[in-house]
């Protein structure tokens, strides 16, 4: 029996492993059909028809009256679907979380999910922040104040500067007024729109929705710039059929010249960009998705007629190659 | 090659990329020996490249007429071209064979006439991308000086973006040159990572530039003169290769006047937030008690991603593990966490994530409903403690862990925060964790039944991301109380 399964290890017959790799394929279709099931069946379950049948228990025809027994799964499918309507209609969701931690000394969390769409028409993984509620020792009282307890947002995105704007603490502020107790409700009741007009009455004034506005804001701010840039990357052809970013030596795009375009660093803040004639070029996205400000260096210094081709006419992001198309064939004859 | 004796005055000057070593020197056999046979080859095609070539010029035969040494007893014999050098290294490429045939090649062949300084930092930084345990980094803040802190605050401004420096390479590196010069004479190089978000200096620290007699051939590649700073992207944080100064209260040696190499790394260390720091833009560095063998940790745990704030039980939201995006229709508890991570990292690639599904099913343990109830409580307990962290998902190992305690003995939790009644018998007790992984480590343990899931304090499930803390009553301490 030893030898036998020494020798089948030793020389792998290639039939053998054909059909192992066949095997494999075919569980892996296999593991494809049933999660495409599983989806299909969630999708089915959460159908208005089947799901009005369920609230009205009256209507249901005779030969389906196993029901009750698969009622759990499409109350939990149509639980799950309004919470997903609600995630993607208002992109900010609030959701309780209790801290495991034994030693944590406040353990119900006010959690935030912010649910950020993308070009592809997909949602990124959604950002989360956990707010913790902190009791404030001010003369005034005590009172609670929240703070933010954790979070994912990426580190470009300054959290602690938003806080201490939106969800300021006693300890950073001279006033004690005891109208922070209940901050959330009066900050539902202000308006939203412009928190530091009244920063001179109430500076302790906790603004929930001030904090997730901005921070949603800078965050579609931030996936808008990077899908921006990909938008002219692919109009440039710099991206290969699979989305996968071609190899080096490409051939700089006929209209404009331009061998490569590119984001600065994650932020995307700032884009580089490379001419074929070994001009380079770097540029300011503002967070609406214009050319803020633009720097082209050729070997004759700057090239202030290309700067002003990227900043003007608008200064879209999106046109900026038009803009350089037409003051390249300007230029030429 | 001797040089004709001149006038050394000390200068200001960074030492030249093209300073080179002389290649009979051990220790730079020792520190190219270091390399794989293939990073070897790697990095003789990146030097013999069109663009590096006029930097590191190979010996040909046009320069062996001021040599007098005997060709024919090299084993080597000196190429016509680069071409025919290039040719050599892809027969080499092509063939298996040792190491030590490429680097005898390299040393003794066609770079006889010394390795550059530059090419040394090359070879220094292929090893870290190919190793990137090899050294131990500490994770410092970069913060700014905010001098009107006041003032700030009541106009709030409308830009939420953090305060990072923004950074040329380049330009950093001049100002770091015209910080340090004065006090210390160094080679520096910059690259970016061939693998990861960072951009590595690599600076090489000689002696002060008063106290500069002919360097021994020895020094150059002496591995403890090499300073590394890596900067990841976009935050603001840096990786400096420099032990914390923990010692710095144990350096009385004075007399010695700055030559030794600790002191002249203090003082890089010192001029970096100088040089990264612009008129009414002043930063400073700031410990943030974090070092780890691994850069991949640091970047996960003090970088730009979403696991820099959210760790230990919160890792579930950083790696979005229990809820998938609101385009999903299956019900979020119906679907593993392995799933949902897999899903929203590659969402492009639908197929690829398919076929992934069969092999990595369940990778820890068996399916929780086959468990007794005993059991899969504590899995369920210690899911939750640990979130994803030290699971096969998220690799990113802490190799060191270091814990002071500071409960006194029997006290319970209802103890109130009174510190000065306790300040007079409090025992320290020092823990020192090290392993390739200590939160991995530490979640095994809680799944054999030897730490209890529910009732360990946080520290212990890495969900304050340090490697060095004081704890009360399992929880660390602020630094800035």
């Amino acid at each position: 029996m030893a030898t036998t399964l020494s020798r089948v290890t030793a020389s792998p017959d290639p039939e053998e492993e054909e059909l192992d790799l066949e095997l494999s394929s075919l569980r892996a279709k296999i593991c494809k059909v049933r999660s495409r099931k599983r989806i299909l069946t969630s999708s089915l379950l959460t159908t208005d028809p089947v799901q009005k049948l369920l609230r009205n228990p009256a209507q249901v025809p005779t030969s389906l009256n196993n029901i009750a027994a698969i009622s759990p799964l499409v109350h939990a499918a149509g639980a799950h679907t309004s919470s997903n309507h609600h995630r993607i209609a208002f992109s900010a969701t609030a959701f309780p979380f209790k801290d495991p931690s034994p030693t944590a000394t406040v353990t119900n969390l006010l959690g935030l999910r912010l649910d950020v769409c993308t070009r592809n028409g997909r949602f990124t993984k959604p950002y989360y922040v956990l707010l913790r509620q902190e009791p404030s020792h001010t003369a005034a009282g005590s009172a609670k104040v929240l703070k933010v307890h954790r979070h994912t947002v990426p580190s470009f995105i300054s959290i602690p500067r938003l806080e201490r704007v939106y969800l300021p603490r006693a300890h950073t502020s001279h006033k004690n007024d005891d109208r922070e107790g209940s901050a959330e409700d009066e900050a539902e009741a202000a308006d939203p729109a412009k928190p530091w007009k009244k920063s001179s009455r109430a500076v302790l004034e906790q603004d929930v929705r001030g904090f997730v506005r901005e921070l949603r804001r800078e965050l579609v701010a931030w996936h808008m710039r990077t899908d921006a840039i990909d938008f002219l990357r692919e109009k440039l052809g710099l991206v290969g059929e699979d989305g996968e970013p071609q190899p080096f030596d490409v051939s700089p795009d006929r209209d404009t010249g331009i061998v490569s375009l590119a984001a600065a660093a994650l932020e995307a803040r700032y884009v580089r960009l490379e001419w074929a004639d070994g001009r380079v070029g770097r540029f300011k996205l503002s967070n609406a998705g214009i050319v803020e400000r633009a720097v082209v260096i050729g070997d004759e210094g700057r090239d202030k007629k290309t700067e002003d081709a990227m900043t003007g006419g608008g200064g879209r992001v999106e046109t900026v190659l038009d803009r350089l198309k037409v003051d390249v064939s300007s230029k030429s004859p | 090659m001797a040089r004709p004796k001149t006038v050394r005055a000390p200068t200001t000057a960074s030492l030249p990329h093209n300073l080179r070593i002389p290649s009979t020197a051990p220790s730079l056999a020792k520190s190219l020996g270091k390399l794989s046979r293939q990073a070897l080859l790697d990095l003789a095609f990146l030097w013999l490249d069109d663009r590096n070539v006029t930097s590191f010029p190979p010996y040909l035969q046009s320069d062996q007429h001021d040599d007098k040494v005997d060709d024919e007893a090299l084993p080597y014999p000196a190429g016509e071209t680069i071409e025919e050098v290039r040719r050599a290294y892809e027969d080499l490429q092509d063939r298996k064979g040792a190491k030590r045939e490429v680097l005898e090649r390299i040393l003794e062949g066609d770079w006889r006439h010394g390795i550059t300084l530059r090419q040394l930092a090359m070879a220094d930084l292929r090893y870290m991308d190919d190793h990137p345990a090899s050294l131990r980094w500490t994770a410092l803040e970069l913060s700014r000086i905010d001098t009107k802190h006041k003032k700030s605050k009541e106009v709030p401004s409308v830009d939420w973006s953090s305060s990072i420096p923004r950074m040329q390479a380049a330009t950093f590196v001049q100002a770091l040159q015209r910080e340090i010069s004065p006090l210390v004479k160094a080679h520096y190089h910059l690259a970016r990572s061939a693998t990861l978000p960072l951009t590595f200096l690599r600076i090489f620290v000689v002696d002060s530039p008063y106290q500069s007699p002919r360097q021994t051939a020895e020094i150059f590649a002496d591995s403890s003169r090499v300073i590394y700073i890596a900067f990841p992207d976009s935050c603001p944080y840096v990786y400096t290769s420099i032990t914390a100064p923990t010692g710095s209260k144990a350096t009385p040696s004075t007399t010695s006047a700055a030559t030794d190499t600790r002191t002249l790394q203090r003082l890089v260390r010192d001029s970096i937030p100088k040089a990264l720091s612009r008129p009414q833009e002043r930063f400073s560095l700031q410990a943030t008690s974090l070092a780890a063998k691994n850069l991949p940790t640091l970047l996960a745990l003090r970088g730009p991603g979403r696991s820099t704030a959210s760790n230990g039980a919160f890792s579930i939201f950083a790696d979005a593990a229990i809820e998938g995006s609101p385009l999903d229709p299956r019900p979020s508890s119906t679907v593993s966490a392995e799933e949902h991570i897999r899903t929203s990292q590659s969402d492009q690639a639908d197929d690829k994530e398919n076929t992934d599904l069969s092999t990595s099913k369940r990778p820890h343990g068996p399916d929780p409903g086959s468990l007794c109830p005993e059991l899969k409580k504590r899995r369920l307990a210690i899911d939750s403690r640990f979130g994803t962290l030290g699971s096969s998902l998220t690799p990113a190992p802490l190799d060191r862990l270091d814990i002071r305690l500071l409960d006194a003995l029997g006290s319970g939790q209802d103890q109130s925060d009174e510190e000065d009644e306790s300040v007079s018998t409090l025992p320290a007790i020092s823990l020192t964790f090290t392993g390739s992984d200590v939160i991995a480590g530490i979640r095994k343990l809680a799944e054999l039944g030897i730490v209890d899931p529910e009732r360990m304090p946080s520290w212990m499930t890495g969900e304050e991301g340090v490697s060095v803390a004081t704890v009360r009553q399992g929880r660390p301490l602020q630094k800035d109380k």
